[in-house]
């Protein structure tokens, strides 16, 4: 089934601005952007007044693996029966009929990076899934597209009541060098082709130390510092999460070449990791040339607070169309899927929302219609 | 002595003055008029701004929770009904200053016990500029703050002890005012209970959140004759006809955190019937008694715009709906001469679009910002 979506404002995200036009979708992907296509075998949507634009992009929640739509949370985002639980598969914890993933594609956010959470130092493989389908293994994207770690008072404080290593955030930097010299061990050994028992945790980290996936590594403020040191030594990509108190890292963290997922913002400020919440970092980041991307924790924050977040950095002065990057383009790059998403481009698949207003600059900006590899999955 | 000069001016009322004077004298507007002439006067040129009165978040657990330490500063657990807590003598002004609330507008919060006791204390409104104690309380013992949310029956049934359910909650939330009323030795709590039925010394402020809490709530509530407001109050869409019946206020909780829309299917439309019912209606930065920064507050006034409720009307809801509800309407929540001189000037309207921010903060009549 073709689709031609008519008139629109075009967002594509790309340096190649086209300002009124149309799009053609063929087999679920773009077959072809530009003005005035014509085609009587498509399904026409009538796209005047609105802003077409690539699917959003959350690059950290949790949807699925959290559930607080009962009395009691629900956790299968955190197996924290060790320290070092690299190799858990978060495809295996997500709860398909979760209904944020409908909210989700409801406001337009497509696609999810779905992680563990942060209880451990290794915390498991995040993968990258589209918001509408039928089984999580079906609406997958990439998986693994991250290794993810956690610093600082999530992973301390849950061996600390356990008096278990590591108590203090000496103590998690500890088993981070640790666990990254014994992979590389791991490695080297294999490549050697010596006999090595297989570990699935040690071939989990492998992928980030063969440069096949990033980390991710949960951090704010000082604990930015600790991520860049063993980050850099060990020669591995990776972007940090959350990021509060980037203002005061700047320049290790530009030198550094890491992605920053920023948020979630709207949490109070106290003493210690919560002490500042800088959404403003984003801009003198972006400035910086260092790839951003928003984020929102979801559920831990409602996925459609999205908006909201890329609002707050429009209040802080960086221009919405940069703000749009950082939910679209700048977030595939992050998943590492920037080939299929992110931007409206001929042969990329067709994740596609019609807009009625400026998102993140209009507050009752609202999605109209949702497009996943090509199908109408929502109209309002 | 200072004008601010020829802004757009939200009154808080629903009403916007366009090119509009404010003289300010010390901590009080003095007077609201076009082409103020006052020679003697500094001016601040509003020009091409929106002018608003301190935005009020009627409820926030920020400013007594006494992060660093190990029990909260809010919840005096010791038992579920400590109504003569005062929770002015909890609140730490560093934890209040630290938040910056003023750059998101808001100039004054009510300063609240949790979640966790059926009677759990007194409210203060507290101005949020880091000003001295005594020019920052505009007033102790606001509202009783009451609960029977959840988080009751997990602290109280976690020990064994009354109540481990709503059951428990709902029947011990109506004895304990029966037994008030009945008591002639009364202790001190029973008396702020007596206050705040009998005499309606304050409002009642209580948190509920599921349409089971809120129905039982306001069945218990139906022939009670104090000022009744809802915090939390995710289903009010669900409650809506009783909620007008009764005339009880909404303390909207932060909609946005865990799950709250999908899990209560909430129907945040019905906020344009409630107020056109004439309920007044709030917003806080907090959801279950935890609180959240600052911009949530903001971000839930912008679900109600988004919901269909006129943008003046929402101002109200930030602005004198919870300067009434608190009962210091005489003090803040509107731009008007002899009130408090707290004044955000904002550079766009910030309930209708993302780019609007704050430029000067004004609170007792100094510029914090």
């Amino acid at each position: 089934m073709k689709i031609l979506i008519k008139n629109g404002t075009l967002c594509t995200m790309t340096e190649n601005k086209i300002e009124k036009g149309d799009i053609l979708i063929e087999g679920g992907k773009i077959a072809a952007i530009g003005p005035e296509i014509q085609d009587p075998a498509a399904q026409v949507i009538d796209a005047c007044g609105l802003y077409v634009m690539p699917g959003l992009i959350d690059a950290h929640s949790h949807i699925g693996l959290f559930d607080f739509n009962n009395e009691y949370t629900v956790d299968d985002a955190n197996e924290m029966t060790d320290p070092v639980t690299i190799a858990v598969d978060a495809r295996y914890g997500v709860n398909p009929k979760a209904r944020e993933f409908r909210a989700s594609y409801e406001h337009g956010i497509t696609t999810l990076l779905i992680t563990p959470g942060s209880g451990d130092v290794f915390c498991g493989l995040p993968f990258a899934l589209k918001t509408y389908g039928n089984n999580v293994f079906d609406m997958t994207l990439k998986a693994p597209c991250a290794v993810k770690i956690a610093l600082g008072g999530n992973p301390k404080n849950t061996y600390g009541d356990r008096k278990q290593l590591p108590m203090t955030r000496m103590g998690v930097a500890h088993v981070l060098k640790e666990t990254f010299r014994k992979a590389k061990e791991y490695l080297d050994k294999k490549e050697r082709k010596e006999d090595v028992d297989y570990d699935a945790n040690m071939e989990a980290l492998g992928l980030a130390l063969k440069g096949e996936v990033p980390c991710k590594v949960h951090c704010t403020q000082y604990d930015m510092l600790t991520a860049i040191e063993v980050c850099k030594e060990y020669g591995v990509h990776f972007s940090l999460e959350h990021a509060w108190g980037a203002t005061d890292y700047m320049d290790e963290i530009v030198e550094s070449g890491c992605d920053i997922c920023y948020g979630p913002i709207a949490t109070y400020r106290s003493p210690g990791e919560r002490r500042k919440i800088d959404v403003e970092a984003v801009k003198e980041l972006d400035q910086r040339g260092v790839n951003v991307a928003l984020i929102t924790d979801s559920p831990i924050l409602s996925e459609q607070s999205l908006y909201h977040h890329i609002g707050e950095a429009v209040r802080e002065g960086l221009p919405q169309e940069r703000a749009l990057r950082m939910v679209t383009v700048n977030a595939a790059k992050v998943l590492g899927v920037a080939d299929r998403i992110g931007t409206l481009e001929v042969g990329k698949d067709a994740d596609i929302i019609l807009v009625r207003g400026r998102l993140g600059l209009d507050t009752d900006a609202k999605v109209e219609y949702t497009l996943i590899d090509g199908n109408i999955v929502y109209k309002r | 002595m200072y004008i601010i000069k020829n802004g757009r001016v939200h009154i808080g009322n629903g009403t916007i003055l366009e090119h509009c004077d404010i003289l300010i004298r010390g901590s009080k507007i003095e007077k609201v008029a076009e082409n103020i002439i006052e020679p003697a006067a500094e001016i601040i040129d509003a020009d091409g701004k929106e002018v608003f009165p301190g935005f009020i978040d009627p409820h926030s657990a920020i400013g007594a929770m006494g992060i660093p330490t190990r029990h909260l500063d809010t919840d005096e657990i010791h038992q579920p009904v400590t109504a003569a807590m005062n929770i002015k003598y909890s609140i730490d002004p560093d934890e209040v200053n630290a938040q910056e609330f003023y750059k998101s507008g808001i100039t004054t919060i009510g300063c609240t016990p949790g979640n966790y006791n059926i009677f759990g204390g007194q409210i203060a409104a507290f101005k949020t500029a880091p000003q001295k104690m005594a020019l920052r309380l505009v007033k102790e013992q606001a509202a009783l703050k009451c609960s029977v949310e959840a988080g009751v029956k997990q602290v109280f049934g976690g020990r064994k002890q009354a109540p481990m359910t709503r059951m428990g909650i709902l029947q011990m939330f109506e004895n304990t005012i029966g037994d008030a009323r009945r008591e002639k030795e009364k202790t001190d709590h029973q008396k702020v209970i007596c206050q705040v039925f009998d005499e309606k010394k304050m409002p009642l402020f209580v948190a509920a959140e599921t349409k089971g809490e809120m129905d039982s709530l306001l069945h218990i509530l139906k022939e009670e004759k104090v000022e009744k407001v809802i915090i939390d109050g995710f289903c009010f869409g669900d409650c809506a006809e009783e909620m007008k019946a009764q005339n009880v206020g909404l303390i909207l909780g932060n909609v946005n955190a865990l799950s709250q829309i999908l899990k209560h299917g909430m129907k945040m439309e019905k906020l344009v019937e409630l107020a056109e019912n004439g309920n007044l209606i709030a917003f806080t930065n907090t959801c279950s008694g935890s609180s959240e920064g600052r911009e949530v507050f903001i971000w839930t006034a912008i679900e109600a715009y988004r919901a269909g409720v006129d943008a003046e009307k929402v101002v109200e809801m930030m602005t004198l709906s919870p300067a009434k509800m608190l009962g210091i309407a005489d003090r803040v929540g509107t731009i008007e001469e002899g009130k408090d001189a707290d004044i955000s000037i904002f550079s766009g309207h910030p309930v209708t679009t993302y780019a609007a921010k704050v430029e000067r903060s004004i609170i007792n009549g100094e510029v914090v910002m």
